[in-house]
């Protein structure tokens, strides 16, 4: 139902540039959206600007969404290449600094918990690489398929399906895992 | 078939995923003006999409209007040297009929940036 219903309102962006439809697609899926990125980047200021920009790609866009698989994995995969793109900057930016003598202050901002602010998650999330993050939120938080995910990475299913199992072998060994689970 | 299966099989979560799920669930994030913020800044990109046009060929009037009146004006002055060597009376019958060049093309030029206007008032 949900699912038709963000089809039809694609459908009337792409008629006739409807911005309030726009605004009803944003505040359904902002929440996941800006979730998603919380958790990857680990800034809630920093997500917060790449939510906006993730959704202004997606205005632009919108033509490009063929209907076949959710909204949200369609918008979860601009996310993720927003994220990447920052983080591509960042790490050049890093890298001009360093070259110019300066110490690399700008060195990866991304995923930079406050250490007062770290949650179990957070420790969860940082023995996983950026891809491995990305894909055990998008599984786990965003309850996204793994041919979702695979659309959304760009990755065969079978890849997405080894990163999870990598991701969560990864937690087992850093985690106790099972003495959490019986408290 | 197998695609139905492999779905089958996603959906048999074991304990240790049923954990991770709850690890990752976190509350819904307000939106707080984060949905009104973005559609205003659709709608401000629209605008300005929709003016860059008219203004720019405004602008471009006004900067080309000065030369292309020169141009008009000299090309004007060519053509009298050239009738000087076509008879009197046939330059006379036509010279009447030919109205002021730039006032031509700045008219033409206000046509289209209306035009253009209109457009996007339509749209």
């Amino acid at each position: 139902m949900r699912h038709s219903d963000d089809h039809q309102l694609v459908a009337r962006i792409v008629s006739g540039q409807d911005t309030a439809a726009f605004g009803e697609l944003v505040r359904r899926h902002q929440s996941q959206v800006r979730n998603f990125l919380r958790k990857l980047t680990g800034d809630i200021a920093l997500a917060d600007d790449l939510s906006q920009d993730c959704f202004m790609h997606a205005w632009d866009k919108i033509h490009g969404f063929s209907g076949r698989g959710s909204f949200i994995g369609w918008l979860l995969k601009i996310a993720y290449t927003t994220f990447l793109q920052s983080k591509r900057k960042s790490k050049r930016y890093a890298e001009i600094l360093d070259e110019a003598g300066h110490v690399a202050e700008a060195e990866s901002k991304l995923y930079s918990v406050q250490p007062d602010e770290v949650t179990d998650l957070d420790k969860l999330l940082a023995v996983l690489t950026d891809e491995e993050r990305a894909i055990m939120v998008m599984s786990y938080a965003c309850g996204l398929s793994h041919r979702e995910i695979s659309e959304a990475t760009a990755m065969p299913v079978g890849s997405v399906k080894s990163v999870i199992f990598r991701g969560k072998e990864k937690i087992r060994t850093s985690f106790d895992i099972k003495d959490h689970q019986h408290g | 078939m197998t695609s139905k299966i492999i779905n089958m099989a996603e959906r048999i979560k074991d304990a240790e995923d049923r954990l991770l799920e709850s690890m990752f669930e976190s509350a819904p994030i307000a939106d707080d003006g984060f949905s009104v913020k973005l559609v205003k800044r659709v709608r401000r990109r629209l605008w300005l999409q929709r003016l860059a046009l008219p203004v720019a060929a405004v602008l471009g009037g006004a900067v080309a209007i000065r030369p292309l009146a020169d141009l008009v004006t000299a090309m004007a002055n060519l053509s009298f040297s050239v009738t000087s060597i076509v008879p009197e009376e046939l330059v006379t019958a036509t010279a009447g009929l030919i109205p002021q060049a730039p006032f031509v093309v700045l008219g033409a030029m206000l046509l289209a940036v209306c035009l253009l206007g209109l457009r996007a008032i339509d749209d």
